[in-house]
């Protein structure tokens, strides 16, 4: 159906970006998932970044569709993905380690999500995380193969953290002069980077299917980011510098904040808050400073997104506002005393509020504020109105005098509500309280998107809950429609005691799915065959 | 690739892989496809090599197939594995009663049922040797324990009321007997059995 689909207009031309280093053993498992796919206009960038040479294996391929970029240094994988996009074509971009694979679906899959109007300019799927054991000849045995991540697009969460694997994505290649290419300071969650950078441009359409898989050695990783996550400060430096960083203006999906620091002087706790804003900030930002002639030269820090605002040796807190006010450029404004706490979201509580409210006129005091560190945030429009209306009074008043509502946030306004519930049905299942964890599913699947998974994981809850009733007709609905080897092995257990036959047949499935795509597609290729 | 999720948890020590294989060998040996039984099982095995489960099932098999020997070789590879596999230790006294070993068949029950007092096949096997050997005490005790965890097996019940009566506790005999019949209005063991103990009961009256 899907084949027919994709064939009745041209296929558009797609760019698969596939870099290597040191994994001969598994590149040609890598590769033939791509050479395989049902969609066939595609260009293969292989890029090899240093290490074993690989020409060999490239070439018994002697498929014109393989451009091969053989370098000899390695210069890390955000290199050679740039090096391959400057060379690529595609009106599509989709990418693949050298240790995963795609199923034969996977591209044609995406490219339908992309062409069918949703204005979306990146599409992804869901991915097997395939747990396996290295054999001394390098060999992979498949054991477990979990679909533990298959998350709707959440635009704050991406800003916040990575949620979409590269290899389960694709995006279109024109995106790519707005959102600028992979960054090649970064040496881990380069990934992440650049979707995070693509959420400030377009929606992503999330394809409730599985369509290929990442390996997990079980043991010691050779994975680049198990590495540097054993190297928190590197992390650190990276995370930190992903979370700050603003591509180029417009963003048509994303509001600026900008911050106003109020402040009697320029003190260490400035100097602090500033540092506390960078640690604790995940929504885009600037933070605007008020400062006068004679403090000018005097902040000794390199922190990202701090722009100074020269204002007048008297100026009250109020003119201080209105001189910040006239240089940025944010649409949500943020005043913030120098003094306030800053925690983990401090300030994206009431932002989540703001940008999602449909009244206008609208303030939100900040969680942590006082009567004396008093911190809002509202609509640049909305501020830009009280002020010039009503300079003369304190910033509170004036903005009361403008007919805007001050309040506070509500608990049903905050973000990551859904990622909340997740955490409490994941406690009660390590508690063992089954019973919580199937009802706390229940509700996440009655009142949140992507169904389906949390469905999925509901059924083992009722099942452990001892609800077998309630667990047999939930995973049989789930296996319908996206069966996994879980809940295959789940609905075989339940069905075992009264109908050995089918569950034979059910567990049956669920061994395919664990060969898959060996058993089918790979194994039945005699070029595949010959390179493992 | 950047891992968002920190899933150790899933990580478990048993694989699908092993649980999917040991699962077809148990359902393959329950509808009596030996052969692929087997199958199941040694793969099982090479992918999970600690795990005494498909030794459990290549002796089922074994026994099935009445090569004894076979049988205890497999049951106690499994034994060495996991030395708390009750489903191992049945399956040895299995093996002794088949041999007519009554004695070694009673104790290897009895182990299986420290280990497990949920483990049917020791149960009735216990009573069975029991028998044989004309001494119910432990016997009773276990199916004691085992209604308290399946409070309503209908035939573990009756095997206990029959017990009872046997031991001359006709109270708790008709009690049970009882619970049977509110389950199973028809069952007829159930209310030859209860006819039997009301008429001891009215012996025992009479005579005062």
């Amino acid at each position: 159906m899907m084949e027919k689909d994709h064939k009745k207009k041209a296929e558009p031309l797609v760019s698969v970006l596939l870099p290597t280093y040191n994994r001969r053993s598994v590149l040609p498992t890598a590769l033939s998932s791509v050479v395989r796919q049902n969609y066939s206009n595609l260009e293969i960038f292989v890029i090899r970044d240093g290490g074993e040479d690989v020409s060999d294996i490239i070439n018994s391929f002697n498929d014109p569709r393989i451009a091969f970029i053989d370098r000899s240094e390695n210069r890390g994988k955000a290199f050679s993905l740039n090096q391959a996009l400057l060379q690529a074509n595609g009106k599509y971009i989709a990418y693949l380690d050298d240790d995963d694979l795609y199923y034969p679906h996977h591209i044609g899959t995406l490219v339908n999500a992309l062409e069918d109007g949703s204005n979306c300019q990146v599409a992804y799927s869901d991915l097997h995380r395939t747990y396996c054991r290295i054999g001394p000849d390098g060999e992979r045995e498949v054991l477990s193969k979990i679909l533990d991540i298959s998350r709707d697009f959440d635009r704050f969460f991406t800003l916040c953290f990575n949620h979409t694997l590269h290899v389960s994505l694709m995006h279109t290649r024109e995106i790519l002069e707005k959102t600028g290419t992979f960054n090649e300071k970064l040496n881990i969650l380069i990934d992440w980077d650049l979707t995070r950078r693509l959420s400030f441009f377009t929606d992503f359409h999330h394809v409730h299917e599985i369509t290929g898989e990442f390996y997990h050695p079980v043991g010691d990783s050779d994975r680049i980011s198990a590495r540097y996550h054993k190297e928190q400060d590197e992390y650190v430096k990276n995370f930190l510098a992903i979370r700050t960083t603003r591509p180029p203006k417009p963003w048509p999906k994303i509001k600026d904040m900008s911050i106003i620091l109020t402040m009697d002087g320029l003190n260490e706790q400035v100097q602090d808050t500033l540092v506390s804003i960078w640690r604790h900030t995940f929504y885009p930002y600037q933070v605007y400073l008020p400062l006068r002639q004679s403090e000018f030269g005097k902040l000794d820090m390199e922190i990202p997104n701090v722009v100074t605002v020269p204002v007048e040796s008297r100026a009250s807190k109020e003119q201080s506002i209105d001189a910040a006010l006239t240089e940025c450029d944010g649409d949500v404004i943020a005043i913030v005393p120098a003094a306030f706490p800053i925690r983990n979201l401090w300030v994206e509580d009431s932002l989540y509020a703001l940008v999602n409210s449909s009244v206008s006129k609208e303030a939100f005091e900040l969680e942590d504020s006082t009567y004396k560190l008093w911190a809002v945030i509202l609509n640049r429009e909305d501020l830009d109105y009280a002020r010039k209306n009503f300079p003369h009074l304190p910033l509170c008043q004036s903005l009361k005098a403008a007919g805007i509502i001050i309040r506070r946030v509500l608990a049903e306004e905050i973000p990551f509500q859904y990622d909340q519930l997740l955490e409490q049905a994941r406690a009660a299942e390590k508690d063992g309280n089954w019973l919580k964890a199937a009802q706390t599913f229940g509700y996440i699947a009655e009142h949140y998107q992507n169904k389906l998974w949390i469905r999925t994981q509901a059924v083992r809850a009722f099942f452990k809950a001892g609800l077998h009733t309630q667990a047999a007709q939930l995973v049989h609905q789930v296996n319908q429609q996206r069966p996994t080897v879980d809940t295959l092995l789940l609905e075989a257990r339940l069905n075992r005691r009264k109908d050995c036959k089918s569950a034979i047949e059910i567990l049956e499935k669920a061994e395919q799915m664990l060969e898959f795509p060996f058993n089918q597609v790979l194994q039945n290729d005699p070029v595949f065959k010959e390179k493992i | 690739m950047d891992i968002t999720q920190n899933n150790t948890d899933q990580q478990k020590n048993t694989t699908q892989r092993y649980e999917v294989l040991q699962e077809l060998g148990d359902c393959n040996t329950s509808v009596g496809n030996y052969e692929e039984a087997q199958r199941c099982y040694e793969k099982a095995a090479s992918v999970s090599p600690d795990e005494p489960g498909p030794y459990v099932g290549l002796g089922v098999i074994a026994l099935q197939k009445n090569l004894l020997d076979d049988a205890r070789i497999a049951f106690r590879v499994a034994c060495r594995l996991d030395p708390d596999c009750s489903k191992a230790y049945a399956g040895l006294a299995m093996v002794a009663q088949q041999n007519g070993d009554h004695r070694s068949a009673f104790d290897m029950y009895l182990k299986s049922l420290e280990l497990d007092t949920d483990n049917l096949t020791a149960l009735l096997g216990l009573f069975q040797t029991s028998c044989r050997m004309g001494s119910f005490v432990q016997v009773t005790y276990y199916l004691e324990a085992y209604l308290d965890i399946h409070p309503g097996d209908i035939s573990v019940m009756f095997t206990l009321a029959a017990l009872y009566m046997k031991d001359n506790r006709f109270e708790q005999s008709k009690k049970i007997l009882l619970d049977i019949l509110a389950l199973v209005p028809s069952n007829k063991d159930a209310i030859n059995l209860l006819e039997e103990v009301e008429h001891k009961l009215a012996q025992r009256e009479s005579t005062g």
